[in-house]
Order: structure tokens, then C-alpha cells, then sequence
């Protein structure tokens, strides 16, 4: 007596994308490469370092720019081969929910941390001149941060800890590169200005006077020498600028069948401007999300060498047919 | 879901204690603002007078989000026959200044979630809230004018709910 079992076929059944971003490294110019054959079934919940989850995304779309074209010979002309005139591939989608990263993302251009400030500063649409940073103290770490004189933030405060601006040009912010600065003047030899646009920021949980609780790490790991603390009471982006922002991408179809679809972005840069994409709950209410656009720039496949500009990766259920 | 709709019938009740003191209800030997949910009280025959009763109807949850947005009806019910010294002649008047005292209750159109499992009540992450009122046409019932008005509560579920 023989057993046969019968491998099915199925289309991928999914409910929802899920996104997950990580920094790319600007002065270096590297991607962060997502690996399918090491991390393909990596935990939904539980991205692998560095990627940062985002959640649940909609109205995911991705489009191709690319074009082939035919070359024709002869007398009528024949098409003897195709070629391929421009490689080019954009992404959008809408996230669901607000955040300092969904909202960077989104933003298309310079993101910056709204610090705090005196009320007799002048007014500046980014946000005026703040408040003096605190200095950290000795034993800090990425979820805690040890004060070196006692402070009145308290718990429920957000916090951008990095280091002063010191006159340097090039690519700032710890962890993440926040911005490109042109020359000490042009952004006012301001010293707060690296923890105005650092993506090193928490949201502290509990707090006594001279130490802060954070909510998650920080994105740059344990504080080094020489960095501070200020307040953050929200984030805000703008139409306008020549900063282009990018990032490395994972988008992930989980189908009810166990097979899981992957595409990896390894370089998006954003191709507009801040939006707003929104769904009607209920008369008179609004859910809002940002939504976000991205045209994806190629890196170098470390394969076949070919340059490459997105991926996307399949993996089989386990009963399927392959 | 629990917490959002206790938190809902405080909101309410503690607002109208302050937009009509006098109108308060006896109802278990215990004096308090006249507003009650209808499936916390022993259940009644007919629809009392000057008295806003909650009635809890249908309910549905979207899965999509990080956190689970619940959303549920809440009718708003309310009746009056007026008063005795004028001889029930401004019931009128009474449903309307029920009408005017409930849109007060509703607004603002949210607050604070709050854990009434313990005391006192534990202040939670986020906050309630809720559609503009939907007020049904006026019934009449003999002597009685009755109103129902409508909103959609929603609230984000917290961890451990």
C-alpha cells in the first residue's frame, strides 16, 4: 500500500503589507541589505537589526518605470532583439499610523525635531532657538539616561539626545544621518542644531531628578562623551528644501499559506513632498496618515555584480508546489 | 471595550452634574445625576421620564491598526411628560432642554480613558471618543415625548484589555 500526498498549487492569499525601514549610511553611500536566505522568516514582530518595524501599511503600489525596446533590422523592419533603454522603479504607500519615523519617511525632505524653547525666542517656522541643552551624565545608556545636574523633565517627555554642533560640514546625526550640513553658516552656527534634526530621540517613561527611563532604545545605541539632552514637543518637515532623505526598505506580504512575499528596496529616495492620505471612520471623523512616495536608486548586486534596484523575493508555503 | 464605555457614562454623568445640578435621579436609594446605563440597571418596562438611559447596540473592532480600534453605538434615550405644576403643557420645552443639556454632555467629543476596576480609577493611555449626535424625529406616546439620539464611541484597546 503506496501513500501519495498531493502538493497544492495556491495563489498568495494576503491581508496587509507590513513595512520596515533602516538607515542608509550617507557618508559611506551603503545600504542597508535585507539577506532573504538568512532572514527571510524572520519574525514579523521582531525585524532583525537594523531594521525598524513601521506596521501596517495601505494602498501599497509599486510601480516600474523601466522600458525595453525593440531593435529591428531588415526591409519591413523585424525586431531582432530587445534592449533595455532606462531602468526605473517607484513604490508608494500610505502608513496608518504617525510617528517620528513614518513621519520622516513620508516627509521628502528634512525632518526635524520641534525642541523646546523660551517663550520670548523669535519665531521661526521649524521651531525658534531652544532652550540650553542638559549634559549627560557618567552611566548612561540606550534606555537610560543618567543626568549630570538634576532636571524637570518627567516622564511623558520626549527627548533628542545627541551631540553639539561644533562647526562641521557633511553628514550629522548619531545613528542615522538627519542631515547634510553646507557650511556652519548657513544653519546659524546654531549648537543645538545636530539634536534638532537627530533621529536619536525616546519618549521617557518615568523619570526621577537626575535620571530619565526611555521608552525604547535609542536608535544610536549607548550615548557617547560629549552628548546632551533636549526637549522635544513634536516633529514637523516642510515643503521646500534640497535635502533628499534615504532609506532602505522591506515590504512584506504574509499569505495565509505560510508563503511569504518580499520586497526589498535596498535605496529609496523620496519623490515628494509631505501629503496626507485619510479615511472616513464615521461622519465628521477622520483617521490621517502620511502618505509616502519613493523612487528607488540601484546598488550593486553582490552576485552577478548587475546593478539592481529593487528585489523580490518568494517563499513557498510549506505544502505548495514550487 | 469596557473601560471606553465606563468611561463614556462617567464622562457624561459627571458633565451633567454640572450643566443641571437639579437634575438629579433616585435610583437605589442614592441620589445622583439623572443618567444611567441601561444594562447595569434592573431592567424596566417602560422608558422613564427625565432620565437619560445608554443603551449599548452594535460593535465592531478594525484589526488593521497597531493597536485595535473598537467602535460602538451608543443610543442615547430620553423622555419627559413635562411637569406636574404646569400640568405636563411643557413637555415640549422639557424634551427640548433635555436635547440642549445632552449635545452639552456630548461635548467635547472625547475623553479620557479610565480603568474603573480599581479605585481609585487608574487614568489609561488614550482617549475616548465619539461621533456628533444623530437625534431621532420626536415620538409621542400619549403624554410622553420620547427622543433617541445616536453616537459612535471609539477607542483604541490598550495592553491588557
Amino acid at each position: 500500500m503506496s501513500t501519495t500526498t498531493t502538493l497544492l498549487s495556491t495563489p498568495l492569499v494576503t491581508r496587509r503589507v507590513q513595512a520596515y525601514f533602516a538607515p542608509v549610511n550617507r557618508a559611506q553611500e551603503q545600504a542597508t541589505i535585507f539577506d532573504p536566505a538568512v532572514n527571510g522568516s524572520f519574525n514579523l514582530s521582531a525585524p532583525p537589526a537594523p531594521w525598524v518595524a513601521l506596521g501596517w501599511i495601505e494602498n501599497f503600489a509599486r510601480q516600474s518605470g523601466s522600458k525595453v525596446a525593440p531593435l529591428s533590422s531588415g526591409s519591413p523592419a523585424t525586431t531582432l532583439y530587445q534592449v533595455r533603454e532606462s531602468t526605473d522603479a517607484t513604490v508608494s504607500f500610505a502608513f496608518k499610523t504617525w510617528s517620528k519615523l513614518s513621519m520622516a519617511l513620508a516627509a521628502g525632505a528634512q525632518h526635524m525635531n520641534v525642541l523646546a524653547a523660551p517663550l520670548t525666542g523669535i519665531a521661526i517656522g521649524s521651531g525658534a532657538k531652544a532652550t540650553p541643552a542638559a549634559a549627560l551624565g557618567v552611566g548612561s545608556s540606550a534606555t537610560s539616561l543618567v543626568m549630570s545636574a538634576p532636571t524637570s523633565l518627567t516622564a511623558g517627555s520626549i527627548v533628542s539626545v545627541d551631540a553639539d554642533y561644533l562647526g562641521q560640514t557633511g553628514w550629522i546625526g548619531s545613528g542615522i544621518s538627519a542631515a547634510y550640513v553646507n557650511s556652519a553658516s548657513a544653519v546659524g552656527d546654531d549648537a543645538d542644531y545636530v539634536r534638532r534634526v537627530s533621529f536619536n530621540v525616546g519618549r521617557v517613561v518615568s523619570a526621577t531628578s537626575t535620571t530619565l527611563q526611555l521608552a525604547q532604545p535609542l536608535l544610536a545605541g549607548n550615548p557617547s562623551t560629549g552628548m546632551k539632552v533636549q526637549q522635544v514637543l513634536g516633529f514637523v518637515d516642510r515643503e521646500g528644501g534640497s535635502f533628499f532623505p534615504e532609506w532602505s526598505a522591506v515590504f512584506v506580504m504574509q499569505g495565509e499559506q505560510g508563503d511569504r512575499l518580499i520586497f526589498h528596496y535596498p535605496r529609496l529616495q523620496p519623490t515628494s513632498y509631505p501629503r496626507e492620505v485619510s479615511n472616513v471612520l464615521a461622519a465628521a471623523i477622520e483617521m490621517v496618515g502620511p502618505q509616502a512616495a519613493f523612487r528607488a536608486l540601484p546598488v550593486v548586486d553582490g552576485n552577478d555584480g548587475e546593478q539592481v534596484l529593487c528585489y523580490r523575493t518568494y517563499l513557498p508555503s510549506p505544502s505548495a508546489l514550487v | 471595550m469596557q473601560n471606553a464605555k465606563d468611561s463614556f457614562y462617567v464622562a457624561l454623568r459627571n458633565r451633567l452634574a454640572v450643566i443641571n445640578p437639579a437634575r438629579t435621579v433616585t435610583l437605589r436609594a442614592v441620589q445622583r445625576p439623572s443618567i444611567m446605563v441601561e444594562e447595569a440597571e434592573p431592567p424596566q418596562v417602560q422608558l422613564a421620564n427625565d432620565i437619560f438611559v445608554l443603551r449599548w447596540r452594535a460593535e465592531t473592532v478594525n484589526l488593521q491598526l497597531p493597536s485595535v480600534l473598537t467602535q460602538t453605538t451608543c443610543e442615547i434615550r430620553y423622555a419627559t411628560s413635562g411637569s406636574q405644576q404646569n400640568a405636563g403643557l411643557d413637555r415640549g420645552r422639557a424634551l427640548t432642554e433635555m436635547d440642549k443639556e445632552l449635545l452639552a454632555m456630548l461635548t467635547p467629543l472625547q475623553t479620557q480613558k479610565l480603568n474603573f476596576t480599581q479605585t481609585p480609577a487608574a487614568v489609561m493611555q488614550t482617549f475616548v471618543f465619539w461621533t456628533e449626535p444623530t437625534l431621532s424625529p420626536v415620538e409621542v406616546l400619549r403624554d410622553q415625548l420620547s427622543r433617541t439620539a445616536t453616537v459612535t464611541v471609539f477607542a483604541f484597546e490598550e495592553q491588557g484589555e
